[in-house]
């Protein structure tokens, strides 16, 4: 659908001053002026329609609009703020009260929304976000990456971050005693790791992976054609050296028999793609197989048993590996080429449970690898030729007497990447000092400048993003942020990271607000392959994709529910929305999208023909059911409970984070649904949701959440197409506010994207809020409204959405402190 | 003190702190290095608590009734050879409203303070673990151990209702606005304790250390050079950051008076294990601290509140938390009756490595005060009412066990944290919703 699409969906439903800028084009770039009609006539509509309950005595939701000011809606900002999101949801008056028409409902938003961003023009609020707003662990992680060119997982060495909604609110971003000994800590290893400590002792690093993973076909675009099962994993090799590999394959659950040996097998172990060793596992021993055979009544074969405990004990090879981060690749070669087979489901479990505990099959089934270990270095080479070591030594001392200058021009150079801005002779010195301490106590130039850098790492510059009010500013003035603030600002909000040398030097030569230089520069970011950040740290946090690791369905209801399926939930949403924003799509896209991107095995979930092997790939989806977010897996999974949908939760996850509209906590003592009527009868999901709803004090709420969850209701709680709820068929039927009816998924789709300004609203908000690293206030409204405006005529791409953001207010401004 | 003034040179990177802060410091050196040598006279006290989330089923725990003929139920069964040494208390409320909540539950426990509902801050009030940790702290290389099972923050979207989750997260509070995370890994624990090397060597040790005083005081200059270009009412953040790096450079100067005690041999832990490994790993580590006085307070959550966890090695299908919205379902109600019985076999474990190591004057355990409990009364219907709690230990001798002390209906919780406070010798009139205190003495 393209731009006519978009015209002739809002033709119909005209709301706000959507309607205009879309309709208008360019004149929306300015606010709506104020229509004609009086004030007075606003009030008698509110007087009718909202002050019977909004009123000093009832105070309903804290709300008391008979007090506030209508002539003057900024005066009372607030409050105002408020009642448009409620009037462009059209959420009140709630449903089976009087409610206007729809041409009152525009009148007053249009009035409402015109006083208030004009108001916000004539005076500015920025909102004032933390003077001193800590890295969060992700941006961390990003920093030393960008600054130490080094990749660094910092999932051991710190903790994840106290969240808000988003985890980089800076006022949520504390600091204590304990996280300033993981820093230390942190700053100690990585510098080590970057410089090329030559003393650093072997360590240990494990890589698991889970025994619900089916291993029966080529695991990832990393591994060798040909191959089955295994896994491929980025490692970091501190130093040019020794390493040992040693695989642990798969047992079983209770006795610890490794799987599937009867056979031999062939396990490829390649380093960048050069084949290190080719083991031969299994078909050694062909005795009786052990464990359950005792319940057989069988006399034991102990030599047996033992070689089924310890046929993986020589999987284990001693290698030498230049530093720096390699590919490490582990799997079977697969031993013949017949078509797959679809797997079938046994009855108790998953297909990989049922291998795992039936003992007499498990000879004969394919073996997996259960862990992989690498221990080293040994035999220390020297510290080797890896990105980071080029990143740093800018210079090579030739005698002692260079050092100095070489370590200075090293430390400047360091310094101002992670302090983000110019640095001088006051900054360096201290590093300096560290310097000449880390070369004293050892004799060594590179161990001193080990020792700066680990200072650099925790110094309060680097961990902290700090922001200046002007000097002699007045207490709550709006002022510009500084050209090097506003460069951080950027690229925390777009990578997620520290600035790069290009950001940098336009922000400290003062150019960076040229507006066509910023444009240029935001283009740029956006399209840079570190805005993947956008998609891990925003919508991993927005859409709550980060709980898809943690979903619990219950495997006696959902048996085909494994590792193999949550794994490519995960995959589908990332690739997903990775392509929404690579390709710089419209927001709307996120529901209207007509594809995919599939592997066999959730093709097979999805019900949809012709897709083979492990390997995700963009697939075009007929079933509109299917399209956008709504029809993805992970999501579904998400937002139902173990053993059910939960129409509620999936309700509340669409109100809160597509139509920035969440409903109220729930109240306490909430009646339990009744899973029977009073003659005994089962009752389906939703009719125990309807009997649920006819407690007035419930309906208030979920005559909201309800319908948009039922109309969900065709899909499972992980997310399986269904007709049938305990064999009463599936009434997806569902009513907006409004009025307008809808039905299944895909109606709800239609009825979601009939408002679309609903969606950018929710998807705009929620960027500002990451982008600014606060929660957004009434104040803040006009902005969004704003960047709204700006972002129509391209049809509400994400590319013009973030350029938005950037110009906004809140983004470029912020307010002094107040008295 | 002449030894040790010998034994450990002055500190240089005290300087870099400027006068203002270096102060109060100083002063807290002195009783550190007095408490070294009175160790030997008698043994330190300890205090740890122990959480559970989603509550414990009442017919689980709650014997009916009250005194040392108390009956055993399934959770009391678990603890039986600590029953002498064993309170069980009943009858107090975390919270005075009849809306509870998983949030009010795990971080009123320690703290009996109201916690602020917004996406913005946090606030609650100092938990008790923290008031005493402030005093028993001078004397150990760590002031408390805070540790959990669950990365539960990595979780996403557990702020609904507009609570932060830090709530949920912790129930170790350092300041009101300070909640302080619980660490999960086994071998950031032992790192905590031990250092970031491979071995206990003590030349290794103090060679790290040192290198770590010059960190800490090139960044405790760098922070207030910076701090000085900040309005004095700009600096909040900062502020806690300082205060960190000091509460390092303690840690950092205890280890170096620590540094030359011989310690166990322990590996260092690799990975995260499955839960239960994982409950006894960190339960371990825990005892050693204790065991070589490294710390005397801890805190643990043996999952965060609100936990979804599925217990599936006691043949649990579903996870911990729906469970316990049984709505009165016997089936429902026998399963989340198992959890709670498995975390406590699960603390019988520790117990009983308290009870069998030996120290000056008698056992661990005798010179511990180990509180058990969760934060929901019935956690189907949310409420705060009468917690489930339990007191091991003999305080050195103070408390009296084997018995089961039946509060009056409506006693705060937060009097049996005025008792703690006073049998930890830190007398206070009131803490948190304190109306009065719990009477553990053995006298009573």
């Amino acid at each position: 659908m393209g731009i006519a699409g978009i015209a002739m969906l809002a033709a119909g439903l005209v709301v706000g001053w959507t309607t205009p800028a879309l309709a208008q084009g360019q004149e929306a770039q300015q606010p709506a002026s104020s229509p004609p009609g009086a004030p007075a006539e606003y009030k008698a509509v509110f007087t009718r329609y909202c002050f019977t309950c909004h009123n000093d005595r009832l105070k309903t939701a804290d709300l008391i609009l008979s007090e506030a000011n209508v002539d003057n809606p900024s005066a009372t900002g607030a409050v105002w703020e408020k009642v448009v999101g409620k009037l462009r949801g059209r959420w009140m008056p709630p449903m089976g009260m009087p409610r206007p028409d729809d041409a009152t409902y525009e009148a007053l938003l249009k009035y409402l929304v015109a006083e208030l961003d004009s108001a916000a023009v004539a005076h500015p609020n920025p909102g004032r976000t933390a003077t001193a707003h800590r890295l969060n662990r992700a941006e961390y992680t990003n920093a030393v990456r960008d600054l130490l060119a080094i990749n660094v997982d910092t999932e051991p060495l710190l903790p994840a971050d106290d969240s808000g909604g988003f985890d980089n609110f800076g006022d949520l971003l504390t600091v204590s005693p304990s996280l300033m000994e993981k820093y230390i800590s942190a700053a100690g290893r990585i510098s080590r790791l970057a410089v090329g400590d030559t003393t650093l002792s072997a360590d240990v690093a494990n890589y698991t992976i889970s025994p619900l993973l089916l291993q029966n076909d080529r695991m990832n675009e990393d591994l060798p054609f040909g191959s089955r099962g295994g896994t491929s994993v980025e490692h970091y090799f501190p130093l040019d050296g020794d390493y040992v590999l040693k695989v642990r394959l798969q047992r079983t659950d209770n006795e610890g028999y490794v799987v599937g040996i009867a056979e031999p097998h062939l396990l490829d172990f390649r380093l960048d793609g050069e084949r290190v060793k080719l083991f031969r596992v299994g078909g050694d021993h062909r005795g009786r197989s052990q464990g359950a055979g005792a319940a057989d009544a069988v006399p034991p074969d102990y030599r047996e048993a033992e070689y089924e405990r310890n046929a993986d004990a020589g999987l284990e090879v001693r290698f030498p590996a230049k530093a720096g981060q390699r590919l490490i690749q582990v799997s079977f070669l697969q031993e013949d080429f017949a078509p797959e087979t679809p797997f079938e489901f046994r009855s108790g479990g998953t297909y990989e449970e049922t291998r795992l505990e039936d003992t007499k099959e498990r000879a004969w089934v394919d073996p997996a690898v259960s862990s992989i270990t690498l221990t080293g270095p040994f035999d220390v080479q020297g510290a080797g030729d890896t990105p980071s070591r080029k990143k740093i030594f800018l210079c090579r001392p030739s005698g002692s007497s260079d050092e100095p200058s070489c370590a200075r021009r090293i430390l400047s150079s360091l310094a101002r990447s992670a302090y983000r801005r110019p640095v001088t002779n006051d900054d360096v010195a201290p590093l300096l000092a560290l310097y000449e301490k880390g070369r004293g106590e050892s004799g060594n130039f590179e161990s001193g400048i080990q020792m700066a850098v680990e200072g650099l790492l925790v110094s309060t510059e680097f961990l902290f993003r700090i922001e200046r009010d002007p000097a002699n500013l007045p207490p709550d003035t709006a002022y510009p942020v500084s050209d090097l603030e506003l460069a951080s600002r950027l690229s925390f909000f777009l990578w997620s990271s520290i600035p790069d040398d290009e950001l940098l030097t336009l922000a400290e030569q003062g150019k960076l607000r040229q507006p066509a230089v910023l444009e240029r520069q935001v283009q740029r970011m956006f399209r840079d392959p570190r805005a993947q950040a956008l998609v891990d740290n925003f919508t991993g946090q927005w859409l709550f994709l980060r709980n898809v690791p943690d979903a619990h369905p219950n495997r006696d209801v959902f048996a085909e529910f494994d590792e193999s399926l949550r794994e490519s939930f995960v995959q589908e949403t990332k690739l997903f929305l990775r392509s929404i924003f690579r390709e710089d799509r419209s927001v709307l896209d996120l529901l209207r999208a007509d594809y995919t991107y599939l592997n066999e095995r959730l093709a097979l979930h999805y019900g949809i023909d012709g897709v083979y092997g492990n390997k995700f790939r963009r697939v075009q989806l007929a079933d509109e059911n299917r399209h956008g977010l709504l029809g993805q897996g992970g999501i579904l999974t998400i937002t139902a409970l173990a053993n059910r949908t939960s129409p509620v939760a999936r309700g509340k996850w669409v109100l809160e984070n597509l139509l920035a509209s969440p409903p109220p906590p729930p109240p306490a003592n909430i009646p339990p649904l009744r899973e029977k009527a009073d003659d005994g009868k089962v009752l389906s999901m939703r009719q125990q949701m309807e009997m649920h709803r006819a407690s007035p004090a419930c309906a208030v709420c979920h005559t909201r959440m309800d319908p948009i969850g039922f109309a969900l209701e065709n899909f499972d709680a992980v997310g399986k197409w269904r007709t049938t709820d305990v064999g009463i068929p599936i009434d997806a039927s569902g009513v907006t506010p409004d009025g307008s009816k809808f039905e299944g998924p895909d109606g709800l789709r239609q009825a979601l994207l009939s408002r679309p300004e609903l969606l950018v609203n929710a998807a705009a908000a929620k960027l500002l809020t990451y982008a600014l690293g606060r929660p957004i206030e009434y104040y803040d409204a006009p902005a969004v409204r704003k960047i709204m405006r700006e972002a129509a005529p391209s049809e509400y791409r994400w590319s013009s959405i973030v350029l938005g953001i950037v110009n906004s207010t809140p983004f470029q401004m912020r307010r002094s402190k107040s008295l | 003190m002449m030894i040790f003034h010998k034994a450990i040179p002055r500190r240089t990177f005290l300087r870099g702190l400027g006068a203002a802060i270096a102060l109060p410091w100083l002063d807290s050196m002195v009783p550190a290095f007095a408490a070294q040598s009175d160790v030997a006279a008698q043994s330190p006290l300890r205090l740890g608590f122990v959480y559970v989330p989603n509550g414990i089923i009442r017919e689980t725990w709650l014997p009916a009734t009250a005194g040392a003929q108390f009956e055993a139920t399934p959770v009391l069964n678990e603890w039986t050879p600590f029953r002498d040494q064993m309170i069980v208390l009943s009858g107090m409320d975390g919270g005075p409203q009849f809306v509870g909540g998983h949030v009010r539950g795990s971080s009123m426990w320690l703290t009996g303070a109201e916690p602020k509902q917004s996406m913005n801050d946090v606030h609650s009030g100092v938990s008790v673990d923290q008031v005493v940790a402030r005093q028993f702290g001078k004397d150990t290389q760590l002031e408390s151990l805070e540790l959990c099972i669950e990365n539960a923050a990595e979780l996403a979207g557990q702020s609904a209702g507009g609570y932060s989750a830090a709530y949920t997260n912790t129930i170790a509070w350092r300041t009101p606005t300070l909640p302080l995370p619980m660490e999960h890994r086994p071998r950031a624990v032992f790192e905590r304790l031990f250092g970031d090397g491979d071995s206990t060597d003590p030349a290794a040790r103090i060679a790290r250390l040192r290198k770590q005083r010059s960190i800490l005081d090139f960044v405790s200059q760098d922070v207030s050079r910076v701090m000085a270009g900040l309005g004095q009412s700009d600096q909040g953040k900062l502020t806690e950051f300082l205060e960190s790096i000091r509460g390092v450079e303690t840690r950092v100067q205890k280890a170096e008076a620590q540094a030359s005690k011989e310690l166990p041999q322990v590996e260092r832990p690799i990975g995260i294990p499955e839960y239960e490994e994982h409950v006894k790993l960190l339960f371990d580590l825990l005892h050693l601290a204790y065991q070589t006085d490294l710390t005397r307070v801890s805190t643990f959550m043996l999952a965060r509140e609100y936990s979804e966890l599925v217990y599936t090695q006691i043949g649990h299908t579903e996870p911990h938390h729906p469970l316990t919205h049984h709505r009165g379902i016997p089936v429902r109600m026998k399963q989340a009756g198992e959890v709670n019985q498995y975390h406590a076999k699960l603390f019988a474990y520790f117990l009983d490595k308290m009870k069998s190591t030996q120290e000056a004057g008698g056992s661990l355990l005798d010179h511990s005060m180990l509180i058990y409990g969760a934060g929901m009364g019935d956690a189907d219907i949310h409420n705060q009412w009468n917690l489930p709690i339990a007191f091991f230990g003999g305080a050195n001798g103070q408390v009296k066990g084997g018995r089961h002390i039946q509060s009056p209906k409506g006693t705060p919780l937060s009097n049996l944290h005025v008792a703690v406070l006073e049998l930890a010798g830190i007398p206070t009139e009131k803490f948190g919703l304190s109306n009065g205190k719990i009477d553990l003495r053995a006298s009573a």
